[in-house]
């Protein structure tokens, strides 16, 4: 058996906030512009694509994030079976990029998940990021595509003080390690 | 300490903490709260440094940012001490060392004071004119010039101290925590604005907190009383934050300022460790209200430069808010009102005041009054001409004014004193304003520069916009605050005020003397040395720009930027001139307006932290296995494997023969990977590249070259039909992200009809390279279902598999000119797939080759590496493939530039292959390429673009780019090194297996 490894798996704490990897966790980055596109996405996930910038739309077991006119991010709530990983991809990619409305592909391992939680993450992310967050903190279920310590990153306010922030795989040691670091001084 | 130079009623000092120093090596002591400046002169120590030119004897002037004299080094630590530190901002704490600057060997017996006996020889800019001639002997003035140049010591080591950065976003900024800035801050909280309030001093107040007179009161109470219980208020205000000790140092566009915060330089050597230093904050403010004040002028008369003469408001702050008293018997020289709020708070504090010497007729102002009224001596419409005393004044003389007031007229007083307090007048900080892009205007009436117009969300309010009275200050702080923020707080309506009105001003910038100018030293510029001679010099010998003047004379360009010394500059070049000052404008304010430390710009992007890295999924096994890293990019990529005492070279060689004899694997997944969809797909894939899409057939793969819209190659890379739509495009490491963007900026401009989608999909494999002869075997052994056969997978094709029941996509592709497959899976498998064949290679003694070794197989095939072969100048004719280009198709970028008239030159520079007579001579890459040696100038033909030594050839062999070099095949070229010329011929750019036997080996 291939044995699957996450470039993190850790886990830390420190004074008011804690800071996790959550890994494997389903990602596919969905395109398309026409209604027809969205109407399947919503008959298939139950979820309707959010329109609005910078916002997201959800259930409890997935979240579609808003990540540009024609593009979203779909994620799963929870650590997904390795076994069956490609079951919603497959039946995504047939109904929409198949049918020529749209893309559908897969990103999990792209894209790594990181789970800051605790009263000072925001804080955190000011060590780092150019974004204004003070109405996105507000606002559950926002989103921004933003840099943290100059790295491409998407942020998803899941609840107050409880953010899930994807970044690169590639990066993702460095932006570890960056904000390990920055905890510190927070 | 000298008890008698500190009272005791003082609430701003903790004077039961004390604290030890070290001043140019002796322990002194001072109290908590007290500054570096403060602490020194209650030690009646004026003397602190030397000047930069004449070496003149210089004392603490000011008690701000402003001062020029008083710059110290700090700490003797060879990776934290820190030159050029104002003594005045350094916060006093226990084990603080510090010494005096630009003196040797001690600030009282300076070996340089030689320079001042010389200083009719050195007047501004006689370097210039000096060491002219003879030309050859610049060699030898520069070498002195150079050591002795710059002030006090940089560390030698690596900064032990932390910084940080952090960014802030708020509706509004206030900057500057006096009375005005407090009263705006308020304002805006209390309008529900989330605002923040910065100072640079430790607590908020400014002047007003320590202003206990008569003359100024707010409601029947003195107005340091008033201010103290709005201070206390601010704390309630839940939309507040107030930073102290932190000072603004630059004012960008769109109201992006930077603000460097102090977090521990004012605690005890043992509380800073492991701590934050500084932290810069970068702010991102809706509306910014500026608040910071004015700063004091000096009075420009000769010898006005010797310790002990200090601002007039200076003096104020160290007796009320240090307690400490800047001599015992004190002069004042002014030509306005302040200076006798000075005098009133030293004869309160039972400080001798010899006397205020005004320039201006009697004036009956309240203060003046008062001044009168405690019998203080004031010498109306007179003026300083000299002052006495080497190291730290003595007496000064003092003369009449004429009427006109251009000369002085009757008898000569002299007067003693151990300080001279010195007014004249005062300046707006305006810095911060003009560093935003806003324009000045100029006041005739008291000779200020203030704001005017502006393109950003700002306003300037109290003293830095021309408000010096109290009462002004207050009322059109609150208005001014009120309409900016279009709201209408009341707060501070129906106030009474108590403000002493300046009835009568006068200025003059450049004070008559008794003597004539040139025997005279009056000095502009304290920290530079410049006086009004040398601008006056300056002026003679034509420069009339204020830009010209300030760098011929360096008037306003030490590290104090000119706070001080720039009006007067100016002042004295109008009236030169006989232009008005509004006319002749200001020099450039720009950031920092104190200086920062490298630290705390670089805040912790040191060490690990300095630039962002990328890692592929297998970078773990490189490491375990001892790889050399190079970067590509951003990437750590495995550079070569070496075994035992490998170097480079051997490990290279040892690596391309295994690859070429046997089995190599390469990690090739920093590849760019791009997932392409839609119903127009091959047409998108046909406006890119130069070939043609449209019958690639589903499962095949084939090579494209991008091209920009100048013609010149771009990118490059395999690009995979996976479905009738669907494509995988792989581009070069380093042009991933860049030819994604253009991509997607084309769909979205050019061809927004194309119905295609791009997602990034680098990250999301990792891509396992095996090649060689061996490389079928291996991959039977991991994929035994896989028919690997010519037939059912023929070179540029892929197939989908599984290994262990993971889904991949099989590329049978080469970059080596060997047998290649490109294993591509899910980047979270990658790292066990590639242990996976190398297991499974071990029999054929499979090689991990890296980076270096890749470029050396791909070499001796003539494979081109974009960016290194091409330069953005290269054409894909130039590069000898003819055969990419598709010349049917309707468009491709860059199809229109292939045919202009300079891209079809014969003789452009073009790709060939070079081989060294020698064949263990390897040429260094970059070196020119000549045809003949004799002649100058050589003409340069080309440069050699890769170079390397093919131990499967046994030659060394080369890529260069050659003027008019395909019809130059088979002639002789040099190569001119530093000690040889090595003979070269050109030659074709394959070196091996022309015929391309071993891709189906």
């Amino acid at each position: 058996m291939l044995n699957f490894n996450s470039p993190i798996m850790d886990t830390k704490e420190y004074s008011e906030i804690k800071i996790s990897e959550v890994e494997p966790i389903l990602k596919i980055n969905l395109r398309g512009k026409s209604r027809d596109f969205i109407t399947k996405i919503g008959k298939e996930l139950s979820i309707i694509p959010p329109t609005e910038s910078n916002t997201s739309s959800g259930n409890e077991n997935l979240n579609i994030l808003w990540l540009g006119p024609d593009e979203w991010l779909l994620y799963s709530n929870n650590k997904i079976d390795l076994n069956n990983i490609n079951i919603l991809e497959n039946k995504l990619f047939n109904e929409i990029s198949k049918a020529k409305i749209g893309s559908v592909t897969n990103v999990s391992d792209h894209w790594i998940m990181i789970n800051l939680k605790g009263k000072k993450v925001f804080e955190l992310l000011a060590s780092g990021c150019p974004f204004n967050f003070n109405e996105f903190k507000k606002t559950k279920g926002s989103v921004t595509q933003t840099l943290l310590n100059h790295i491409d990153v998407i942020i998803h306010n899941k609840n107050i003080n409880d953010l899930n922030l994807f970044v690169r795989r590639s990066f993702s040691n460095h932006l570890w390690s960056w904000i390990k670091d920055s905890s510190r001084f927070i | 300490m000298s008890k008698n130079l500190r009272i005791t009623n003082n609430k701003f000092i903790d004077q039961t903490t004390k604290i030890s120093f070290k001043f140019d090596g002796k322990t002194l002591y001072g109290f908590k709260g007290d500054t570096l400046a403060s602490a020194l002169l209650a030690n009646n120590i004026h003397l602190v440094g030397r000047s930069f030119k004449y070496h003149r004897p210089r004392g603490i002037m000011a008690c701000g940012s402003e001062e020029p004299n008083a710059i110290v080094q700090v700490g003797n630590d060879a990776s934290i001490t820190e030159p050029n530190t104002r003594a005045t901002e350094i916060e006093l704490y226990e084990g603080l060392e510090a010494s005096s600057q630009n003196c040797w060997p001690s600030v009282n017996f300076d070996i340089g004071a030689v320079n001042n006996f010389f200083s009719p020889l050195i007047p501004a800019a006689f370097y210039y004119k000096t060491f002219m001639w003879p030309a050859n002997f610049w060699k030898l003035y520069e070498y002195f010039i150079r050591k002795s140049a710059g002030l006090g010591k940089s560390p030698t080591e690596p900064d032990k101290d932390i910084y940080d950065h952090r960014y802030l976003h708020c509706d509004v900024l206030v900057v500057g925590g006096g009375i005005s800035g407090i009263m705006a801050a308020k304002v805006a909280a209390k309008s529900n604005l989330n605002t923040v309030l910065i100072d640079d001093k430790n607590n908020l107040g400014g002047t007003t907190l320590f202003q206990k007179n008569e003359c100024f009161k707010i409601n029947s109470f003195y107005s340091n009383d008033w201010l103290r219980k709005e201070i206390e208020t601010l704390n309630s205000l839940k939309n507040l934050t107030i930073k102290t000790r932190t000072s603004l140092a630059a004012y960008h566009s769109y109201n992006y300022l930077l603000a460097r915060e102090n977090l521990t330089d004012h605690l005890d050597l043992n509380e800073k460790r492991d701590k934050i230093r500084q932290r810069l904050w970068k702010i991102r403010a809706k509306k910014v209200i500026i608040a910071t004040g004015a700063m004091e002028r000096p009075l420009i008369f000769s010898n006005n430069d010797r310790p002990g003469i200090m601002l007039s408001s200076s003096i104020k702050k160290y007796i009320d808010y240090y307690g400490v008293k800047c001599g015992q018997k004190i002069s004042l020289f002014t030509n306005n009102d302040s200076a006798y709020e000075t005098a009133i708070s030293l004869n309160n504090s039972g400080v001798i005041v010899n006397s205020v010497i005004d320039i201006r007729n009697k004036t009956n102002s309240l203060i003046v009054k008062q001044a009168e009224k405690l019998g203080i001596k004031i010498y109306w419409k007179s003026s300083v001409v000299n002052t006495s005393g080497y190291k730290k004044i003595n007496s000064i003389e003092f003369m009449k004014l004429s009427d006109d007031a251009t000369t002085v007229i009757g008898k000569k007083i002299k007067e003693k004193c151990d300080c001279l307090g010195i007014s004249g007048g005062w300046t707006p900080r305006v810095h911060l304003f003009t560093q935003s892009g806003g324009k000045l205007k100029f006041r005739d009436v008291d000779n200020v520069f203030l704001p005017d117009k502006s393109e950003l969300d700002q306003i300037s309010i109290g003293s830095c916009n021309g408000d010096f009275e109290l009462d002004d200050v207050i009322k059109n702080s609150v208005n001014l605050t009120n309409k900016f923020l279009k709201i209408n707080n009341n707060d501070y309506e129906n106030l009474e005020i108590i403000s002493s009105k300046e009835i009568d001003k006068k200025n003059i910038w450049l004070l008559p003397s008794d003597k004539p100018l040139g025997k005279t030293k009056q000095f502009l510029d304290f920290q530079n040395d410049s006086t009004a001679n040398d601008v006056k010099l300056a002026l003679r010998e034509g420069f009339k720009s204020i830009e010209h003047v300030k760098r011929y004379t360096t008037t306003g360009m030490a590290t104090d930027q000119g706070k001080l010394s720039n009006m007067h500059a100016l002042g004295i070049i109008a009236e030169t001139a006989g232009v008005k000052m509004g006319e002749l404008g200001t020099t450039t304010f720009r950031p920092p307006y104190t200086p920062l430390t490298f630290g705390t710009i670089v805040g912790r992007n040191v060490g690990e932290f300095f630039d962002t890295t990328r890692k592929t999924p297998i970078h773990e096994w490189h490491v375990e296995n001892k790889a050399e890293f190079e970067n590509v990019g951003q990437w750590k990529r495995a550079w070569y494997y070496p075994i035992g005492n490998e170097n480079m070279h051997e490990a290279v060689q040892r690596e391309s023969k295994a690859a070429r004899d046997s089995a190599g694997i390469l990690d090739a997944s920093t590849l760019g990977k791009i997932d392409i969809q839609g119903s127009d797909a091959s047409e998108f894939l046909n406006r890119i590249y130069t070939n043609a899409w449209s019958k690639l057939e589903i499962g095949k793969c084939r090579y494209g070259l991008m091209l920009n819209e100048d013609g010149m190659v771009y990118d490059d890379g395999v690009t995979t039909r996976l479905s009738e739509n669907h494509y995988l495009m792989t581009t070069t490491t380093g042009g991933a992200a860049n030819v994604l963007s253009k991509m997607e900026d084309y769909l979205q401009t050019e061809w927004p009809e194309l119905d295609v989608y791009l997602t990034s999909v680098t990250d999301h494999y990792g891509t396992v390279s095996i090649c060689g002869p061996n490389s079928k075997r291996i991959l039977t052994k991991i994929i035994p279902d896989l028919d690997l056969s010519d037939k059912e997978f023929p070179h540029m094709s892929f197939k989908n598999a599984l290994i262990d029941n993971i889904k991949c996509r099989v590329m049978r592709i080469s970059f080596t000119g060997e047998h290649s497959y490109e294993i591509n899976i899910q980047s979270s498998y990658a790292k066990s797939v590639w242990e996976k064949c190398f297991e499974a290679g071990k029999e054929f003694n499979i090689t991990p080759y890296g980076t270096e070794t890749m470029h050396l197989l791909r070499a001796e095939k003539g494979f081109i590496i974009a960016g290194q072969d091409t330069d953005g100048t290269m054409t894909p004719v130039d590069l000898q493939m003819d055969w990419i280009i598709n010349k049917k198709k309707y468009d491709f970028i860059g199809k229109r530039s292939l045919y202009r008239s300079d891209t079809i030159r014969e003789d452009r520079k073009q790709l060939v292959g070079l081989l060294t007579d020698d064949p263990n001579e390897i040429l260094e890459e970059g070196a020119q390429i000549v045809s003949e040696t004799n002649s100058q100038p050589v003409e340069m033909l080309g440069h050699v673009t890769s170079s390397y030594y093919s131990p499967n050839l046994n030659k060394s062999i080369a890529l260069a780019v050659v003027k008019n070099g395909k019809k130059l095949k088979g002639q002789k070229m040099f190569v001119p090194m530093k000690d040889k010329n090595i003979s070269v011929t050109i030659t074709d750019t394959v070196f091996l297996d022309k015929e391309n036997k071993r891709l189906n080996a």
